[in-house]
């Protein structure tokens, strides 16, 4: 990745506001900030999701099921029309990335189509009214993951699709987060270098799905990276391993857990039970960044 | 047979102030029928709702077109005339807004009746939700759900704590509601542009989406351009490294408020 500061940050546009997204949208800001690295030289794809930001550049839609696919088309159209300045672009939800769209999206990560796939994670199918997706996280309540006598939210851990993706030993897998802008945008400055398939997942807090007040969406996201919750790091070629953010010390992921609506319910048991498993994910990856080797 | 227009925003609960009215008549022996009309609305963006009650069952299946009354739960769509449309002759139109209903400016043919449900769910709640307590003074006013069924309906709803403050904001408002006066205003509906306008993409303008307005002290920013980068709408821009705010694309989400490190953005009321 670029290392950047903020006076770095281009201060051009290329969202077209106000949009129709929720007050303090996650996803609006990952829209901005990854058009404002990425330019306007894009066509860019969708699936049915959340408005999140309109950008100044073309669109194509498909159903969910078939980004992977239909990005591919993009990608060979302006590579037979000799367009190398333009970039095939996919920037898509977790439920069209984690669940219906992932099997075109492995196959065009297998054939490593010349492709750049944004997921904008915000960890459930917020557009049709908050379903739990495979992106989200353990016993977090969505309206189909219920807390009650017999349910404590999500039952298990989302799936880990960054390194699934790296599976693919496509040339460049990251993790981001809005809260790190800088990061964000020193990655997709980086990946935007690249040619083949290239993958970044944002995680883009939800205020009206994760249940908290849309002034702390910068505050959510941020706890989740300094509590372990959600690693920021990228893999090349599917070899090399780095950590972009490494504190000395992790936050208590009861930080981050007790200011979400949606992890109300937990007891201490279960935080406990969380704390363990982002410790011991963390353990794993510290030892992946020393040797700077992913495993496969 | 009874006809009900909400008018609100997202998030404020117009649609669960629908089917907490339509179980509150049917507590009461009632037949009654909720229906939220659903478009792209996002929190924030305007929302309307119906509710029809009867004695006998309700065979409609229609939008409500011409309703006996008119319920806004957002003190800044209380004062477009366009929700007055179609109000039957002395019918009555609720409004959330801070002023007695002598200074409302729509006028036509109902009654109108006002009530400041903005600062009791702020008082109350904590958070500016305002349906509940707008219920509290329906339920004063034209005595079509009691007290009692409306406090039940919300408690099953929100069980706990929640139910509880939500119980003390139907409770205040059905204290403090101001009483129907006929409507003299000098606005006619049909004179600007309608309520109802749900954006797909871009809209013109969102400033009637806050209740609350980030406001930047020049003299305590220290040119971190965080602001700047946090807002999720654009709607900061930098001149000669200071903020400044688009109140058109601002939606009052206050993450610059928030993410302020040196609290140079303050947060205020947005006067109605």
């Amino acid at each position: 990745m670029e290392r950047l500061t903020i006076k770095d940050i281009p201060l051009e546009e290329y969202t077209i506001t106000p949009g129709s997204a929720c007050q303090g949208c996650g996803p609006a800001l990952a829209a901005r900030l990854v058009f404002k690295a990425l330019g306007n030289k894009v066509i860019r794809h969708g699936v049915p999701s959340c408005p999140d930001s309109v950008t100044a550049t073309p669109r194509t839609f498909s159903v969910f099921e078939s980004a992977g696919a239909a990005l591919t088309g993009v990608s060979r159209a302006l590579k037979i029309l000799g367009r190398d300045d333009v970039m095939a672009v996919g920037f898509i939800g977790d439920g069209g990335t984690y669940d219906i769209g992932f099997q075109a999206l492995s196959a065009a990560a297998e054939r490593n189509e010349n492709i750049l796939w944004f997921c904008k994670n915000n960890e459930a199918y917020m557009n049709t009214g908050i379903q739990r997706s495979s992106a989200t996280p353990l016993y977090a309540w969505t309206t189909t993951t219920q807390v009650g006598p017999r349910g404590r939210g999500k039952e298990t851990p989302r799936k880990n699709l960054p390194f699934i993706i790296a599976a693919h030993h496509v040339p460049y897998v990251a993790t981001a987060s809005i809260a790190f802008p800088t990061d964000l945008i020193g990655k997709v400055l980086h990946a935007k270098k690249l040619k083949g398939f290239r993958y970044i997942d944002i995680l883009c807090p939800c205020p009206t799905g994760w249940r908290f007040d849309p002034s702390r969406t910068i505050e959510v996201a941020r706890l989740a990276v300094q509590t372990g919750m959600w690693a920021l790091y990228e893999i090349i070629d599917g070899r090399e391993f780095r950590l972009t953010y490494k504190p000395k010390k992790l936050k208590p992921v009861e930080e981050y857990l007790k200011i979400q609506g949606r992890f109300r319910h937990l007891t201490d048991r279960e935080i406990e039970e969380i704390q363990r498993m982002v410790d011991e994910n963390w353990e794993r990856l510290l030892k992946l960044d020393e040797m700077g080797e992913f495993p496969l | 047979m009874i006809e009900i227009r909400f008018h609100g925003r997202g998030g404020q609960g117009a649609v669960t102030a629908s089917r907490l009215i339509a179980e509150a008549v049917a507590k009461e022996g009632k037949y009654a029928q909720a229906i939220p009309m659903y478009g792209t609305e996002r929190r924030g963006a305007p929302v309307t709702a119906y509710v029809r009650i009867d004695d006998r069952p309700v065979r409609r299946r229609d939008l409500v077109h011409e309703p006996d009354i008119v319920i806004v739960i957002d003190p800044i769509l209380s004062k477009k005339p366009s929700v007055a449309a179609g109000i039957k002759s002395g019918g009555l139109l609720l409004l959330n807004y801070p002023k007695p209903p002598e200074e409302v400016e729509i006028g036509g043919d109902f009654m109108v009746s006002t009530v400041d449900a903005t600062t009791i769910a702020l008082e109350t709640l904590g958070r500016p939700i305002t349906n509940t307590a707008v219920l509290g003074a329906f339920s004063r006013v034209t005595g079509i759900a009691k007290l009692e069924s409306l406090e039940e309906a919300i408690l099953k709803r929100f069980p706990g704590e929640i139910g509880k403050r939500n119980v003390e904001a139907l409770r205040r408002a059905y204290e403090e509601v101001h009483p129907p006066k006929p409507a003299k205003g000098p606005l006619r509906p049909g004179e600007e542009e309608p309520p109802h306008v749900t954006g797909y993409g871009v809209l013109k303008s969102v400033a009637d989406w806050r209740v609350f307005r980030p406001v930047v002290d020049l003299e305590k920013c220290v040119s971190c351009r965080l602001c700047w980068i946090y807002c999720p709408e654009t709607a900061i821009s930098l001149v000669d490294e200071k903020p400044v705010i688009d109140y058109d694309k601002c939606k009052g989400c206050g993450i610059c408020v928030h993410e302020c490190p040196v609290k140079a953005i303050e947060f205020v009321r947005e006067a109605v």
